[in-house]
C-alpha cells in the first residue's frame, strides 16, 4: 500500500503547478501525430473511391484483400526475408567487431586509445550519407554491387562509431577488483573479455543490438542504391515504395505500409521499455 | 572532437550520478590490448573514412557516369557548380529547411519533453505516440504522407470536411507549398521523438532541485527555463547538432520519394542534389563537389550550434 502511495505523492508534488496550455498543446501534437497513422490504417481497408470520398470514416466494407494484393505485388515476403538476413549478419559482424574494440578502449587510457575514441566520435557525427557515391564505387570495385553481401559488410561500419562508444561506457562499469583478480590468476585478455567483461556489459550488448537492428531494418537510401531494386535482393524498405509507382491504389499502398511497420511495432509492444532505453541511449533515429 | 555521448544520458549502469562508475585499473598491458581495436578500425577506415576521403578526389574528376573513365579536371567542377543556379537554389532550400525545422523543433521538443517529464495525465499514451515516428522508416513515412498529402488525400479531405475548400492544394506538387510541406514532415517526425529524449535526460536530474524551486514560488515557466534548462543545456546542444545534421544530410531520401526535387527546383536541397547529380544526371564530379560543400556546411553548422549553445557549466550535474 505505502509503496504504491509514495510515488503517487511525488507525482502530485511535481504536477502541482498545473499547466493547462502545455497539456492542451501536447495533446494537439499527439493528434497531429496520430491522424496520419489512423488515416493509414483505415485506408488500408478501403477502396480508392472510399479513401477519397470519406477519408476519415471507418471502411464501409472491410477490404482485407488489399493486404494480400500488397503482399504479392511487392513480393513483401521475399523482401522481409532479405531484410531479416541482412540485419542478422550485419548485427553479428557489428558485435564481433565492436565488442573487442570497446573492451580495449575501456581498459586502456593511453594517448592512442584516446585518439581512437576521438576518431569513432567524429565518425558518429558524420552521417555516412555524405559518402554514398564513393561507397557505391567501392561496392563496384569489390564486385559486390547490387548484392546483399555488400550491405552486410557496410552496415556494421556505419554502426561502429556509436556501438563502440556505447559499449565502452558499459565495459567501464566492470569492477577493478575482478580485473585484478583475473590478471593475478594469469587469465589472458581474450578470456578476461569473454568471461568477465562480456557478462557484465551484456545490457550494453542488448542495447546496441536493438538500436542497430532498428537502424538496419529501417535503412533506405543505401539499400536502394547499393543492394538495388531487383526483387531477389531488395529489402522491405525498398520494396514498399514500388507500390507507389506500380499502382495508384492507395488502399494497397497503405496495406503494404502497415505490413512493413507491423514487425517493428510488434517487437516494440513486447519490449517497449528496452527499446526506449536503447534509443534514448543512442540518441539516434533511423 | 569530444564525444557527444558524454553529454547524452548514459545507459543504465552509468546513470546514477551519485555513484560514479569505478574505472577499470589500467595495467602495464594497457597498450597491448589496443590490438583488439584493429579489426573495428580497419572496417571503419575501409567503409567509412575511405569513401569520405574519396569524395574529395572524385570532386576533381570529370566523370560522366560510373561506366565511363574519369579524367582529372582540377577545380573545373567547383567553378561549374558555383555558377549553377540549381546549386544556389539548393543552398537556399537547405538553409530554409534547416533554418526553420531546427529552431522550431528544439524549443518545442524541450517544452513537450518537460511536460512529459512532469508525468501529466495520460503521459504513457503520449510518450508512446511521440515515440512512434522513431520506429518508422523514411520509406514508410514517405508512403504515409504520399497518401495524406496527395490531391485527393487525407489533408485535403479533412479541409473540405470542415468547409475550408479554398485551402485545398496539391501540397507536394505546388511550388509554393512543397518545401514548407517537407519541413512540416521533418517536424512531424522530429518533435515528439526529440521530446522523449529530452524527458529522459530531464528525469536524470535530481527532482528535489526543481521541487524546491516550486516550493519557493517559482512559476512553472521559470522552473522550466531558468532552473531545468541550464542543467540539461549541453544535452540540448547535442540534440540540436544531431537534428541539424539529420535534417541537412538525410533529407535526400524523403525528397527522392515524395517530390524528386520539384516542382521546378523548389525542393532540391543540397543532399538531394548530391544524389540526383550522381544517379539521375550522371555527373559524379559535380555531385561530389556538392557533397564536399555539404560536409563543410555540416561541420561549420555544428561548431556554430556548439558556440551558440555553449553550456556555462562544463558539466551540468
Amino acid at each position: 500500500m505505502t509503496a504504491q502511495a509514495r510515488p503517487r505523492l511525488r507525482r502530485s508534488a511535481r504536477t502541482r503547478q498545473a499547466a493547462p496550455i502545455a497539456g492542451a498543446l501536447s495533446w494537439l501534437y499527439a493528434l497531429i501525430l496520430a491522424l496520419p497513422l489512423y488515416y493509414l490504417v483505415v485506408s488500408a481497408l478501403k477502396t480508392n473511391i472510399e479513401i477519397f470520398t470519406r477519408p476519415f470514416h471507418l471502411p464501409s466494407l472491410w477490404l482485407w484483400d488489399n493486404f494480400s494484393t500488397a503482399w504479392t505485388q511487392a513480393s513483401l515476403g521475399k523482401a522481409l526475408a532479405n531484410t531479416a538476413l541482412i540485419c542478422l549478419v550485419a548485427i553479428t559482424v557489428t558485435l564481433v567487431l565492436a565488442v573487442p574494440a570497446s573492451y580495449a578502449l575501456a581498459r586502456s587510457d593511453t594517448k592512442v586509445a584516446r585518439a581512437i575514441t576521438g576518431a569513432f566520435s567524429a565518425g558518429f557525427l558524420i552521417p555516412p550519407f555524405a559518402a554514398l557515391i564513393p561507397t557505391v564505387i567501392l561496392a563496384i570495385h569489390l564486385g559486390l554491387f547490387y548484392t546483399r553481401e555488400f550491405q552486410m559488410l557496410f552496415l556494421p561500419a556505419s554502426a561502429l562509431p556509436l556501438s563502440v562508444l556505447l559499449l565502452t561506457q558499459f565495459m567501464r562499469t566492470v569492477p577493478s577488483e575482478l580485473v585484478e583478480a583475473a590478471a593475478m590468476d594469469g587469465v589472458g585478455q581474450f578470456r578476461t573479455l569473454v568471461h568477465i567483461f562480456l557478462p557484465i556489459a551484456m545490457p550494453g550488448v542488448v542495447t546496441v543490438t536493438i538500436l542497430q537492428l532498428l537502424t538496419f531494418w529501417n535503412e533506405y537510401l543505401f539499400s536502394l542504391t547499393i543492394t538495388g531494386t531487383a526483387p531477389d535482393v531488395r529489402t522491405v524498405q525498398v520494396a514498399l515504395p514500388t507500390l507507389i509507382s506500380d499502382s495508384t491504389n492507395y488502399g494497397v499502398l497503405a496495406a503494404g505500409t502497415v505490413l512493413t511497420v507491423l514487425p517493428v511495432y510488434l517487437v516494440y509492444t513486447v519490449m517497449s521499455r528496452r527499446m526506449q532505453e536503447a534509443l534514448t541511449a543512442g540518441a539516434v533515429k533511423g | 572532437m569530444s564525444s557527444p555521448l558524454s553529454t547524452a544520458p548514459p545507459p543504465a549502469p552509468v546513470t546514477t550520478p551519485d555513484q560514479p562508475p569505478r574505472r577499470v585499473r589500467r595495467g602495464p598491458r594497457s597498450a597491448r590490448v589496443l590490438w583488439f581495436t584493429v579489426p573495428a578500425l580497419a572496417w571503419f577506415v575501409v567503409f567509412l573514412v575511405g569513401p569520405l576521403a574519396a569524395m574529395f578526389v572524385i570532386a576533381t574528376l570529370r566523370w560522366k557516369g560510373l561506366i565511363y573513365e574519369p579524367t582529372f579536371v582540377g577545380f573545373e567542377n567547383v567553378t561549374r557548380v558555383l555558377a549553377d543556379p540549381v546549386f544556389l537554389a539548393a543552398i537556399r532550400n537547405s538553409a530554409i529547411q534547416v533554418g526553420i525545422a531546427v529552431p522550431v523543433m528544439i524549443p518545442l521538443a524541450y517544452m513537450l519533453g518537460y511536460h512529459l517529464y512532469t508525468k501529466p495525465r495520460g503521459y504513457r499514451l503520449l510518450s508512446v505516440l511521440y515515440f512512434s515516428p522513431g520506429l518508422i522508416s523514411i520509406s514508410v513515412t514517405a508512403t504515409i504522407f504520399y497518401g495524406v498529402l496527395s490531391p485527393n488525400g487525407g489533408v485535403n479531405g479533412l479541409l473540405s470536411l470542415v468547409g475550408l475548400d479554398s485551402l485545398v492544394t496539391p501540397w507536394l506538387a505546388d511550388p509554393s507549398t512543397a518545401l514548407a510541406t517537407l519541413i512540416f514532415i521533418d517536424l512531424w517526425r522530429g518533435v515528439g521523438w526529440t521530446a522523449v529524449l529530452m524527458a529522459a535526460r530531464l528525469s536524470s536530474i535530481p527532482g528535489e532541485v526543481l521541487e524546491a524551486a516550486q516550493v519557493d514560488g517559482a512559476s512553472r515557466t521559470r522552473v522550466m527555463w531558468q532552473i531545468a534548462f541550464p542543467m540539461v543545456k549541453s544535452y540540448v546542444s547535442t540534440l540540436t547538432m544531431l537534428q541539424f545534421l539529420w535534417t541537412l544530410f538525410t533529407s535526400a531520401a524523403l525528397i527522392l520519394l515524395l517530390t524528386k526535387g520539384g516542382p521546378g527546383n523548389s525542393t532540391t536541397t543540397l543532399s538531394y542534389l548530391v544524389y540526383a547529380k550522381a544517379f539521375s544526371q550522371q555527373d559524379l564530379g559535380y555531385s561530389q563537389v556538392v557533397g564536399v560543400a555539404l560536409l563543410v556546411v555540416g561541420i561549420a553548422g555544428m561548431f556554430l550550434i556548439r558556440a551558440l549553445l555553449r553550456s556555462d557549466l562544463e558539466d551540468e550535474r
